[in-house]
């Protein structure tokens, strides 16, 4: 049977997996911070003996949209969004230091500042932020976290850690969600960071680029499919003569 | 069978959700007290089918890799426990809380509830009792021969009889506060229950460790936001429009591919 079949196939299983990638972002375009997942079509050449007649397509992602999402006024005290490429500090279940973009901040019961999953928000000497019971809490520009308890003067009690992705540290999504270095060192607390309080920040999964990206990986799966017919069609009239009772 | 069926029906689902949230807001928009909530979304776990930065061969490393993520999530409805707008109600057995606090219920139980709601009446027995007949803690007892109730900002209640101009004092409202109310339990009619997410009642008397004032005569309106409302339902409806689209393609292409 002709080869092309194996050829076309490959480029109707990536058209699927485009379809899941996309289906990802759109089902995540009202998520708080979410980093639209970017994918793109590689060729692979297959090697071994022979010419090398036949290149594979693969689909890969490669990476996160960094562009910032819209932002929505809440209005509440606690929430956060990071400006630019900042990111907020957060320890992830495997107790290394990740990266959110999702600033819905929370109080657990113990009075600890987690975000709103419930992971720890750390401050910019890498440690939990426990605040007071009672206390009224304000998110400054820079990430200070001030908290007031009545009758007493307002105090500082710690300061967010913001850090920037830069090109030499870009971060990757890992499997829980959560972003990391590609090393898994942590990143360096960056003092020009700020972050608008009472904001937070939409997705960035643009819909209408997603709608268009799925109709076009619909269509090239089609033409695929038609490949596969073809093949099985040249194959029926290769069949056809070489039949002895032709 | 497909992957981006399911993830596609995981953003529906959480958009159905979201709108569950949002009607529920809506249908609350004059009840007392009331505090708005909102969906919180999460992207689910990511499948990692190629990773990225793997060796190609000897020399070369995989530029990129192949990472799916797996659709949405609700993780929680978080409420919002901003102060709602004071109304005048003129009945001098409303009270608001202008702060943070929250008025004790007795449950029938014998648990104490919290609530924001303070619009109280007298039941036949001259108890100070919530809309629902549930009596404030502590008891306050209303004598029979009342003229006037006045409850003080600092949660003092007293009141004039009949043939006395001196007010006496029959009892003392307290307050509770919760370092994170965000946690407490709803529990309908307008009450709450402590939970372990939302740490140990800290009570206190009206007016003092930031538990805020009370104010006779208002009540407090529910603090959903209308027009934030709709504009959450049409974002809503759009994405569950563009779910349901992505569900419509991957039909179609799994359609296409039986008919090979």
């Amino acid at each position: 049977m002709d080869r092309i079949i194996y050829t076309s196939m490959t480029g109707a299983n990536a058209s699927m997996q485009r379809q899941a990638v996309l289906a990802h972002n759109l089902a995540n375009a009202s998520t708080t911070g979410f980093r639209a997942e970017m994918a793109n079509f590689r060729a692979v050449p297959m090697q071994g003996e022979g010419a090398k007649t036949r290149v594979f397509a693969l689909e890969a992602t490669s990476g996160h949209r960094s562009a910032a999402g819209p932002a929505q006024t809440t209005g509440r005290p606690l929430d956060a969004m990071a400006v630019g490429n900042a990111w907020f500090a957060v320890q992830g279940l495997d107790g290394t230091e990740a990266y959110t973009r999702a600033g819905d901040f929370q109080l657990t019961a113990q009075g600890q500042l987690v975000t709103g999953n419930g992971l720890a928000v750390l401050s910019d000497g890498g440690a939990p932020i426990d605040v007071p019971q009672g206390a009224e809490l304000v998110l400054g520009g820079d990430g200070t976290l001030t908290a007031q308890l009545p009758g007493q003067p307002a105090q500082a009690i710690a300061r967010l850690k913001l850090a920037s992705e830069t090109a030499d540290t870009p971060l990757q999504r890992g499997d829980d969600g959560l972003f990391r270095t590609a090393g898994g060192e942590p990143l360096a607390q960056d003092p020009n960071a700020q972050l608008r309080a009472g904001m937070l920040e939409g997705s960035n999964v643009n819909a209408v680029e997603c709608m268009v990206g799925m109709i076009a990986a619909a269509r090239q799966f089609e033409q695929q499919v038609k490949l596969l017919q073809t093949a099985e069609s040249d194959d029926k009239s290769a069949g056809r003569l070489l039949s002895l009772t032709a | 069978m497909m992957n981006s069926l399911w993830i596609a029906k995981t953003g529906m689902t959480a958009q159905q959700t979201n709108l569950d949230v949002i009607s529920h807001n809506l249908a609350n928009v004059s009840t007392t007290g009331f505090k708005r909530n909102n969906a919180v979304f999460e992207d689910l776990v990511y499948q990692n089918l190629r990773q990225v930065g793997a060796q190609a061969d000897e020399q070369n490393q995989l530029p990129t890799g192949l990472h799916l993520g797996l659709g949405v999530n609700v993780v929680a409805t978080s409420r919002k426990f901003t102060q709602g707008s004071l109304q005048q109600s003129e009945n001098n057995l409303d009270v608001a809380i202008d702060g943070k606090g929250f008025l004790e219920i007795t449950m029938p139980d014998g648990t104490t509830a919290y609530t924001r709601d303070g619009s109280f009446k007298l039941d036949s027995q001259g108890r100070v009792v919530t809309s629902n007949g549930l009596p404030v803690a502590p008891g306050l007892m209303v004598p029979p021969d009342t003229k006037n109730i006045s409850i003080a900002q600092d949660g003092s209640v007293s009141v004039t009889v009949a043939g006395n101009p001196q007010p006496q004092q029959i009892g003392q409202l307290t307050m509770s506060s919760f370092i994170n109310p965000a946690g407490l339990e709803p529990v309908g009619q307008n009450l709450f229950r402590e939970s372990a997410a939302s740490g140990a009642p800290q009570q206190g008397q009206p007016g003092t460790n930031g538990l805020g004032i009370l104010k006779q005569g208002f009540v407090e309106n529910s603090n959903v936001n209308v027009v934030e409302e709709l504009i959450s339902m049409i974002q809503t409806q759009r994405a569950y429009d563009l779910n349901s689209k992505a569900v419509q393609t991957s039909d179609q292409m799994l359609a296409r591919l039986s008919q090979l």
